[in-house]
């Protein structure tokens, strides 16, 4: 069975199909990438992982077990993490902050215990910090660690995000567009960092973009959809030469 | 200086901050035999008020979720406070229960909560808040209705505390215990969630915080912060009565924490010393005043309005905006660049810090 599975999944907004029946797989270790024209329904599918939304049809397997009826706070818990398109932070609170809200699901503490601040409390915190500091040093967030986050620049935050996920210690990282309103250098730092996520931490990597040059040097598989629907699905090298895929950009 | 991240998680971070603090404790406990009985009174309504501004800051502040009725959980606080005393049970065990009850009814509230947002909330609690007020005055056989209930004197271990320096100390200890379990609360791993899911709950919802479960904790813990702090109102005024827990209530306690500064923990104590002292000051401004505006019976209410609006308008930090500007210019002065310290600039990470 395949490490990820979306089988035959479709949601329907008042009668329009934004997602119509689409199938793949991801193996672990994989980064694969969905791509598509606007509205083609590419963030659906993360919705529909991250089960923000309820498929009218089909089955989303992850490590062995079907998560189409689990609720979404329990999708990080099963190792989904996730960043979104515009940038979800929270953003009165400072960067380590924010990649602690990332560790909470690993911090085992209950509310009585933390308002007496019992010896146990302290030292999950600890724990917990130590963690989030690793992730601030690995993605060299060091600069910004005390600084809040609504105050960053856009790049920055993008990071900041990418982190967030990166301490819930997902098997499976969901990043929606994470080149949007990036410049040039800036994505291709991204190409790096999400390269060293994969080779470095070991997480497989599900992925929506836009920008082919950034989906060309990173990607195993791609897949891509129109109107809801499959397009093609293979090497980045096989989609981008595809007929429907090129009709579909080109709108011939 | 911090040098391991167990320096950073500190209750007081530095050693002069510990010392302020214990300081202002010092004096808090010797202040009844300094102070006069007018003074004494006054700050015990601080450290009541500092109650309910900590919970509902928690609620508003901190989670992002309105309430418009939280004198119902202090109306309910006081009654189940002064019903079970007058039944001849000791302070400590009916002022526990009424954190409890209290505390039980929030998550009720806090229900509904789940499903709305924004206005919808407000007019929900507004509309819980009036329902409250009608059973007090209904529930004649055990809350005596419109004429008022006596509320005894505390007991505590078989001592009986008077309304001066008795109620006095009561207050402080519990504004004190109060401040340290909603500290603790915020620092650790349900204040992050609360401060998540009122800066985005789909975020906090994909990182597997569960909003039901949060939203209603933080509802229930406000209410019962509340409503222990409505124990002690009844004792202190020693006579309740549904009137003094109607609307205008509510709308003083909105007053304290955005005056004081939405999502900050200074800012609910500033809000609470704020909203004692400002009858006093209209007292001081009403001969200034023209005599027909001066005897509007209206005037507190309408200067409660215009203060929010003020203060929404220019200092949406509220008074915690300009402390920690104060801070900021003493630990810099005289090396701060210009126009550092005009309306509206903060280093911004001192914002985050409680």
């Amino acid at each position: 069975m395949a490490f990820f599975e979306a089988h035959d999944i479709a949601i329907s907004f008042g009668g329009i199909k934004a997602v119509d029946g689409i199938t793949f797989d991801v193996e672990p270790g994989q980064i694969f990438t969905i791509i598509g024209p606007n509205g083609a329904g590419k963030t659906t599918i993360f919705n529909l992982i991250s089960r923000i939304y309820n498929p009218t049809a089909g089955r989303i397997m992850f490590d062995g077990r079907d998560i189409t009826a689990v609720p979404a706070n329990r999708i990080a818990r099963l190792g989904i993490a996730r960043t979104f398109q515009n940038i979800e932070l929270f953003d009165n609170a400072n960067v380590l902050d924010n990649i602690m809200v990332g560790r909470h699901i690993h911090i085992g503490t209950n509310m009585l215990a933390e308002m007496l601040r019992l010896p146990g409390v302290a030292r999950k915190e600890m724990a917990a910090r130590r963690k989030a500091e690793e992730i601030v040093e690995f993605l060299r967030l060091q600069p910004y660690r005390d600084a809040r986050v609504g105050s960053l620049p856009y790049g920055v935050r993008k990071m900041v995000e990418m982190g967030r996920a990166l301490a819930a210690e997902p098997k499976l990282l969901l990043l929606d567009e994470p080149s949007s309103g990036l410049n040039v250098e800036e994505t291709d730092e991204i190409a790096a960092w999400i390269r060293d996520i994969r080779n470095v931490l070991g997480i497989t990597v599900l992925m929506v973009e836009h920008d082919m040059r950034l989906v060309s040097a990173v990607s195993d598989r791609v897949m891509a959809v129109h109107y809801g629907r499959l397009l093609a699905l293979g090497t980045p090298a096989e989609v981008q030469r595809d007929p429907a895929v090129v009709s579909a950009y080109l709108g011939t | 200086m911090k040098t391991s991240y167990r320096d950073d998680i500190r209750l007081f971070p530095t050693r002069g901050v510990m010392l302020a603090y214990g300081l202002l404790a010092l004096g808090a406990l010797l202040l009844p035999f300094a102070a006069g009985d007018y003074l004494l009174s006054q700050i015990t309504f601080v450290c009541i008020n500092g109650m309910v501004a900590l919970g509902l800051m928690l609620l508003i502040g901190f989670t992002g979720q309105i309430s418009l009725g939280h004198a119902a959980f202090f109306a309910i606080g006081a009654y189940t406070g002064a019903i079970l005393q007058t039944r001849g049970v000791p302070f400590i065990p009916a002022f526990l229960a009424a954190g409890l009850v209290t505390g039980a009814i929030g998550i009720l509230i806090g229900l509904p909560a789940l499903r709305m947002r924004g206005i919808y909330l407000a007019m929900a609690t507004l509309a819980f808040a009036f329902i409250v007020e009608e059973v007090i005055v209904r529930w004649g056989s055990v809350t005596r209705g419109n004429r008022g209930m006596l509320v005894p004197d505390p007991v505590v271990f078989g001592y009986k505390m008077g309304s001066g320096h008795g109620i006095y100390y009561l207050s402080l200890i519990a504004f004190a215990l109060v401040t340290l379990l909603i500290v603790n609360i915020l620092r650790s791993r349900t204040g992050r969630a609360l401060v998540a899911i009122r800066d985005s709950d789909v975020a906090a919802e994909c990182l597997g915080i569960n909003l039901a479960l949060f939203k209603t904790a933080a509802f229930a813990i406000s209410a019962a912060v509340t409503g222990l702090a409505g124990t002690l109102y009844a004792h202190k005024i020693a006579y309740i009565s549904p009137e003094q827990f109607s609307i205008t209530l509510s709308v003083e306690f909105l007053t304290m924490v955005i005056i004081g500064g939405l999502g900050s923990l200074h800012g609910a104590v500033f809000g609470s010393i704020f909203i004692v002292m400002l009858p006093q000051l209209i007292v001081m401004l009403k001969p200034l005043l023209p005599h027909k505006v001066a005897e509007l019976p209206v005037l507190d209410s309408v200067t409660f309005g215009i203060i929010i609006i003020l203060f929404v308008m220019f200092e949406p930090r509220g008074l915690n905006g300009y402390w920690v500007r104060l801070k900021a210019y003493c630990s810099l002065f005289p090396f701060y660049p210009r126009g550092m310290f005009r309306r509206g600039k903060i280093a911004s990470a001192d914002l985050v810090k409680h």
